[in-house]
């Protein structure tokens, strides 16, 4: 996930999170990258395909693991959820949000949207050196 | 029957079933046998005036109904629904 927002820099990139919750802990097993479908600059802002989301689902389910989150990059800003992340979130999953700066990782947090869109609460993250 | 296809989050709401098989000859009578069946989802898909969340999508086999005749999408034996909610977000401000 961290290269793959490495590779995308200066643009957003996004993609799902396939893991299982163990007592209580979603743990991420594997990280999709997937096409972020923004038609403009892809600087500030991305967008996923449904179609993208529904193929993942399917994965997930054949490889017996869940769809539990997407995750997406912030360059060059920090890891906050944004009005437009809030806006265009669903409630159902753990949001991941990496921040990059100048090309390289710097930090990450997750957050759970609430289901009128209003706020975001955040997750405990873990995740170690990151550097993959 | 038909099988709508449960995403993870919200299977705490159909007692761990990852599919819901119903009898139901449009996708609108699918939805509304689902969450009357479990009556915890309602909420999570529609609205309080009843309509679909503007962040939930439904999805006929590989069709968004958008595209076919929206709740009144005719369903057939064997065929497959799916949930697919919109995700998009980014710094951009405006």
């Amino acid at each position: 996930m961290v290269g793959h927002a490495r590779d995308t820099y200066p643009n957003e990139c996004c993609g799902a999170m396939m893991g299982k919750t163990e007592g209580g802990t979603k743990v991420v097993r594997v990280g999709v990258p997937m096409q972020n479908a923004h038609e403009g600059s892809q600087a500030a802002m991305y967008v996923l395909k449904n179609e993208d989301l529904l193929a993942a689902d399917a994965e997930a389910r054949k490889r017996g693991l869940d769809l539990i989150g997407i995750y997406h990059s912030h360059p060059d800003c920090d890891a906050y959820f944004s009005e437009t992340d809030l806006k265009n979130s669903c409630p159902w999953y753990s949001f991941v949000v990496i921040s990059i700066k100048q090309g390289d990782f710097d930090h990450a947090n997750s957050w759970l949207p609430d289901p009128d869109q209003t706020k975001a609460d955040k997750e405990e993250l873990d995740y170690g050196e990151a550097d993959g | 029957m038909a099988k709508l296809m449960i995403p993870t989050p919200l299977r705490q709401f159909t007692g761990g079933q990852d599919a819901v098989e119903v009898e139901a000859s449009t996708v609108g009578e699918a939805l509304d046998k689902l969450t009357s069946r479990h009556t915890e989802l309602r909420r999570h898909l529609f609205s309080d005036e009843g309509k679909l969340r503007s962040f939930v999508n439904v999805y006929m086999n590989d069709e968004d109904i958008r595209y076919l005749d929206r709740d009144k999408t005719a369903v057939a034996e064997g065929d497959t629904i799916s949930i697919v909610p919109s995700i998009a977000g980014g710094t951009h401000v405006g």
